[in-house]
């Protein structure tokens, strides 16, 4: 396996959502017209607390500093696991399954915080900038760790760090937050770049004004619904996340999607605003899920995360993680 | 491809057709244009060709990317790879009774939607299909389809979920299980199959290029680079491969594939198509984005594989076959340097590369040049005087005849020369002088003036400056020769030698010079050396008796009966006539001689500046009448004259000194003669000259044009002569016998060295004191092999022949030493690597063709052609 450590600097920012207008023009820019932009790495998640930006250093200058603008205090790199040569197993569990127990536990282990970001493509595993060395230290009996340098993977220095490092010991991880599960059923799924532009509006109507929509479509918040749509152009990839009803308003086959039409349920983490500094929250999540092989996409945003599960999983999955909460007290 | 930028494909096996793809297929036919008018509907492609289109399918929309079916097929079967990741089979032909017809609406379904990249049929089965599609976090990106795989209803699962998928009702066209699945949470950009085997799979994933071994799917292997596009296989080098990245194409070698093994010159902007061409070796066309130009860069003389060291020689053109923008190229699949090429608007335009005409001149004058496939040989009509009179046609004529090789009577050379060129005549007859006066002085052992001879005239006249000199009133002869003043001095009796006027040392007698004059039929100069010499009578009978010779000049009576009439006169008739009509005289040194008579005392102008007397007679004049500072100035003058000529005839002067390599030089850059040059610098002692870097230049130079010539025994010649005469440029010993047990070399010069004290006169040969043999290397101590047939170690002295006779052996000493001596030699087969004593051997191989040690039958004496060649000695007897 390798651990591909990415080359953009990235931050991650909140935007208050009745602040939105403030910033559209950059992100826009950042979404639909990256030619004009040096930027590659660009994410937007909008949730019903706030709108989550992971943006590359380069792209981040496209958006207007402001006090409607909160941003996290480090800069972050980005973490990706190639299978590189082998794995041909049929059917592998897949996103942060796959990646529970060789890189979350981990990090976890070592009190590194992370941030992830699962996309259609892949699974991005942020990680500060300055942990790099323990990081790097951390995996790198279980990967070949690469950086990537203009574009070209290279074998990564070892920094050389051996201190302060503590024997992994085997604890459980009870869930600590509180968990909750709307109702929408969403879809994972991506369009080709060229086709772009012909669902752009479509696209900003989604992201800058689903105030308007909420009502009249899906409803209120107390039957279990949540406001929940992420947008990613990543080194040229698109990927999306939305619920169904959202993504019945896309043409026909103009997503991508998979030939079994595959549909995920959501479980949301956390009662209180996370913060950064909080180690082993995905780690509680992941490791049951890989013990139950069931695979699952995960994204953080500013203030909680969200893990997403097949649908048919999600009464297992939920019991599951409250058994786990449980055993906390 | 999808509707901005179409591309083009020729049919694999139909010449004459091809496809444009955009938004749609068109099929297009290609026909000759006879006449100038078009028929409707067609399209001018160029001159000569129209295009028809035939037909047009736009069934698949969103496509990304196209291949043509390999195996003949009359309806034009083609994949189309689409947006969504989806590959369908498609035709663009009419009939739909064909073969194929059951193929035709198949498509080939990823689990995970996304777009497909490329695809590529492999070359051996042609029911395999592969497809290179974009990153999905848990799927495979490179697929291999089975083309005739059934519809597997192991879709029974699957079905119950379908809700984002629509219009998969026509079941039993859809395949969902690929053959083969490669590269998952990876994408894969361009691929091709390998020609080398039926399942290996170069692929260009998202950082990487990867070889895929479907015999063995969990290996790969893989090289980190960012040049993953357009992986294309050299059909004619199948371990080379281009693929590119933006601007910079990458070539690489499959057997070193580490890094590329070069790469092409970055363009500014990005490439869209790097292809070789089908039928030609070597030769990469690349198309840019934005650009009305197709670059080739002809790779059909680099080297592979290409080392690190050498710079690879990669010849770069470029095309333009339209005004507008390219927005793709195809190369005709058969037809040589053919290609077509479509513009955005969907103007086409059908043309050949015109091939690079080579041209080799071989070193014998013969002249080839090639265009694309055909060779031709150049013959110059008619001309064949300016062929003999090149200098290359000369030097080689010249070293056939062994020009340059006579070192006992150098003036010979000229002879081997042809005899034509009166400068290289000067030339051989100046070094002849040298040498013979050199040897001279090493006779006498009074080498004083030794180095001064092959420093020329200029330098021994310098060095007469101080020097005693001696004036003489002289009125020999006539004794009319009233106030003539001639010069004397050890020095300039020296250079009166080397002119050639007078023979050994202080014998100032000219007659010999005269009379071999004479025997030349040469009586004009015969003539004015003799006046020169103040011998006026000498001078009329040599005219005269050149007049009554077979093949005179009457004339040359009148010219004694004017001589005759001479009178020291100032104011008379006579001198006044001469002096004017002597200039309407032809002859040079009929002229020379009036003007000499009728000149002032010391002011000879008239003799000295006459051209076309030759340098040698003229520098005699001067040594003999002009006082020392005339002379020097003379000689300066006249040497600088010789060396902006470049003429030979002043080495006389120069000598072979850095003014006589001046002089060549400006020689050798009008004439090309390096010969002449390399051989004249050889023959002076002085090695001074020969550490000359143009010297050695020219001696390179010659050496190399014979190898060019592959005059390889006239080049040995050549080396050994140079060795000879320069003993700095002897080569090393190239050939040594080393020892068994250390390695180290058995020679003379090693062993020659005092070991521990004990000579290894203990080892000789007793009766040879010279010769130290030893038995035992001289580096380890471990005794020499044994010979064969004797079973002493060698180095020890070969016995009498074995058999022989007592008195057979003395016959064989008093007979012949040297081969006595050879046959104290080592010598071994170089097959079964047994031998011994040379002459053991040679007399073993006399009656025997095996080898002499039991047991090994090799046939060491048939091995060796020359052991089939019978001693000369032996067929006289």
């Amino acid at each position: 396996m390798e651990l591909h450590i990415l080359e953009h600097r990235l931050r991650v920012a909140s935007i208050a959502k009745e602040s939105i207008q403030l910033f559209t023009y950059g992100l826009i820019k950042l979404a639909f017209l990256s030619s004009k932009t040096r930027c590659k790495f660009f994410s937007l998640t909008e949730t019903p607390e706030d709108y989550t930006i992971i943006v590359d250093e380069e792209g981040f200058l496209e958006l207007p500093s402001s006090e409607h603008l909160s941003v996290a205090d480090a800069t972050w790199l980005a973490l990706n696991v190639v299978s590189g040569g082998g794995g041909f197993s049929g059917s592998q569990p897949i996103g942060v399954t796959k990646i529970a127990k060789s890189v979350i536990a981990p990090l976890a282990d070592q009190n590194i915080s992370v941030f992830m970001l699962s996309t259609y493509q892949t699974d991005f595993i942020l990680v500060r900038e300055r942990d790099l060395p323990f990081v790097m230290h951390t995996l790198a009996a279980e990967f070949t760790i690469l950086r990537v340098v203009n574009g070209e993977t290279v074998a990564a220095d070892d920094l050389g760090i051996t201190n302060g490092f503590v024997k992994p010991k085997l604890v459980q991880r009870p869930v600590i937050h509180p968990l909750s599960s709307p109702s929408n059923m969403f879809c994972v799924t991506s369009l080709d770049p060229d086709t772009l532009p012909t669902v752009a509006t479509l696209l900003m109507d989604v992201m800058f004004y689903s105030n308007g929509v909420k009502e009249s479509v899906v409803g209120n918040e107390d039957s279990g619904h949540i406001r929940f749509f992420s947008f990613s152009l990543i080194e040229g990839y698109i990927s999306l996340v939305m619920d169904v009803q959202t993504q019945q308003r896309f043409p026909n086959n103009l997503l991508f999607t998979s030939a079994s039409g595959e549909l995920w349920k959501m479980v949301r983490i956390g009662g209180q605003p996370l913060g950064f500094d909080e180690c082993g929250i995905v780690a509680q999540i992941s490791e049951p899920l890989a013990a139950a092989d069931i695979p699952a996409y995960y994204i953080s945003t500013f203030k909680f995360d969200h893990a997403l599960v097949p649908e048919e999983n999600i009464n297992g999955v939920v019991n599951a993680l409250q058994v786990s909460q449980a055993e906390k007290h | 491809m999808s509707g901005s930028k179409p591309d083009i494909l020729w049919a694999p096996h139909h010449v004459d057709r091809f496809v444009v793809c955009d938004s749609e297929l068109s099929l297009y036919h290609i026909d000759s244009a006879v006449s100038s008018e078009l028929k409707a509907g067609s399209l001018r492609l160029s001159e000569e060709t129209t295009a028809t289109l035939l037909s047009i399918n736009s069934d698949t929309p969103y496509m990304k990317c196209v291949a043509w079916y390999p195996k003949y097929d009359p309806e034009c079967l083609l994949a189309v790879g689409q947006a969504n990741g989806r590959v369908v089979l498609t035709s663009l032909g009419q009939d739909h009774n064909s073969k194929c017809k059951d193929l035709i609406g198949k498509e080939f379904v990823p689990k995970h939607a996304r777009q497909c990249n490329t695809l590529a049929w492999n070359p051996l089965d042609s029911n395999w299909l592969a497809a290179g599609l974009d990153k999905h976090r848990a799927d495979f990106s490179v697929l291999i389809w089975d083309i005739s795989s059934k519809y597997a209803p192991e879709t029974a699962v699957a079905t119950e979920k379908v809700r984002l998928s629509s219009g998969d009702a026509e079941a039993g066209l859809v395949v969902t299980k690929p053959l083969y699945e490669l590269g998952q949470n990876d994408a894969c950009l361009s691929l091709c199959w390998l020609p080398r085997d039926q399942k290996l799979l170069l692929a260009g994933m998202h950082r990487n290029l990867a070889i895929f071994d479907l015999r063995n799917t969990s290996q790969k292997i893989f090289v980190n680079t960012k040049a993953v596009q357009g992986v294309t296989v050299d059909p004619y080098f199948h371990d080379r491969v281009a693929s590119f990245y933006e601007g910079q194409v990458a070539i690489w070698d499959l057997r070193k594939f580490e890094k590329p093994v070069l790469t092409l010159t970055e363009q500014p902007k990005p490439l869209t198509k790097v292809a070789w061409c089908p039928t030609r070796t070597g030769l990469l066309a690349t198309l840019t984005r934005d650009s009305n130009i197709i670059r080739l860069y002809d790779m059909q003389h680099t080297p592979t594989p290409i080392g690190d060291e050498t710079e690879p020689t990669i010849i770069e053109r470029s095309v333009q076959p339209c005004e507008n923008y390219i927005a793709s190229f195809a190369w005709h699949p058969t037809s040589q340097n053919r290609m077509v090429v479509v513009t955005p608007n969907r103007t086409m335009s059908d043309f050949t590369v015109f091939e690079r005409i080579s041209l080799a001149w071989s070193p014998v004058t013969s002249l080839m040049w090639a265009c694309g496939r055909h060779l031709y040989e150049c013959t110059e009509e008619g001309k064949a005087s300016s062929l003999e009179k090149d200098i290359a046609t000369k030097m080689r004529l010249r070293a056939l005849s062994r020009y340059g090789l006579d070192t006992e009577q150098v003036w010979r050379n000229h002879l081997l020369a042809g005899n034509e060129d009166p400068q290289l005549k000067s030339l051989w007859y100046t070094l002849h002088f040298m040498k013979q006066y050199t040897e001279d002085m090493d006779q006498k052992l009074s080498g004083n003036k030794g180095p001064l001879v092959y420093a020329g005239i200029k330098s021994i006249v310098k060095s007469s400056l101080g020097t005693t000199e001696n004036l003489r009133h002289s009125r020999s002869g006539s004794d009319r020769q009233a106030d003539i003043i001639q010069y004397l001095s050890e020095e300039r009796s020296l250079a009166l030698q080397l002119c050639g006027w007078i023979k050994k040392g202080t014998d100032l007698d000219v007659e010999p010079f005269l009379n071999s004059l004479e025997q030349e039929g040469d009586w004009e100069r015969a003539a004015a050396v003799a006046l020169f010499n103040l011998d006026i009578r000498r001078a009329i009978q040599i005219l005269n008796k050149g007049a009554s010779s077979g093949k005179g000049d009457l004339n040359l009576n009148v010219v004694a009966m004017a001589l005759s009439g001479y009178t020291d006169e100032k104011n008379s008739l006579w001198r006044e006539m001469c002096s004017t009509l002597r200039l309407q005289l032809n002859n040079p040194y009929l002229c020379a001689m009036f003007a000499f008579l009728t000149s002032e005392s010391g002011s000879y102008d008239g003799v000295l500046y006459e051209n076309n007397v030759a340098v040698r007679d003229r520098v005699a004049f001067a040594c003999k009448f002009l006082n020392d500072a005339q002379l020097n100035r003379f000689i300066e003058k006249l040497t600088n004259e010789m060396k902006d000529a470049g003429n030979l005839e002043g080495i006389l002067l120069t000598g072979l000194t850095k003014d006589g390599v001046d002089l060549m030089e400006s020689y050798v850059d009008r004439t090309g003669d390096v010969q002449t040059a390399s051989y004249c610098m050889l023959q002076g002692s002085p090695s001074e000259v020969l550490k000359d870097e143009r010297v050695q230049y020219w001696i390179e130079n010659y050496r190399n044009l014979l190898d060019a010539w592959r005059f390889w025994h006239k080049r040995a010649e050549f080396d050994i002569h140079r060795s000879k005469l320069d003993p700095s440029s002897k080569p090393l010993a190239q050939v040594f016998v080393s020892c068994n047990f250390c390695g180290k070399s058995i020679s003379y010069s090693c062993s020659a060295i005092p070991h521990q004290g004990r000579g290894f006169s203990q080892y000789g040969v007793s009766g040879s004191p010279t010769k130290s043999k030893v038995t035992s290397c001289p580096g380890c101590r471990k005794p020499l092999p044994r010979c064969a047939l004797c079973l002493i170690n060698m180095g020890t002295p070969v016995s009498s022949c074995p058999g022989g006779s007592k008195s057979d052996e003395k016959v064989d000493l008093s007979k012949d030493k040297k081969l006595a001596q050879f046959n104290n030699w080592f010598t071994w087969c170089h097959n079964c690597r047994h031998g011994g004593h040379a002459g053991h051997m040679l007399s073993w191989f006399r009656d025997h063709t095996e080898c002499p040690v039991s047991a090994c039958s090799c046939k060491c004496m048939q091995l060796d052609t020359t052991g089939n060649l019978i001693p000369a000695e032996t067929v006289q007897a």
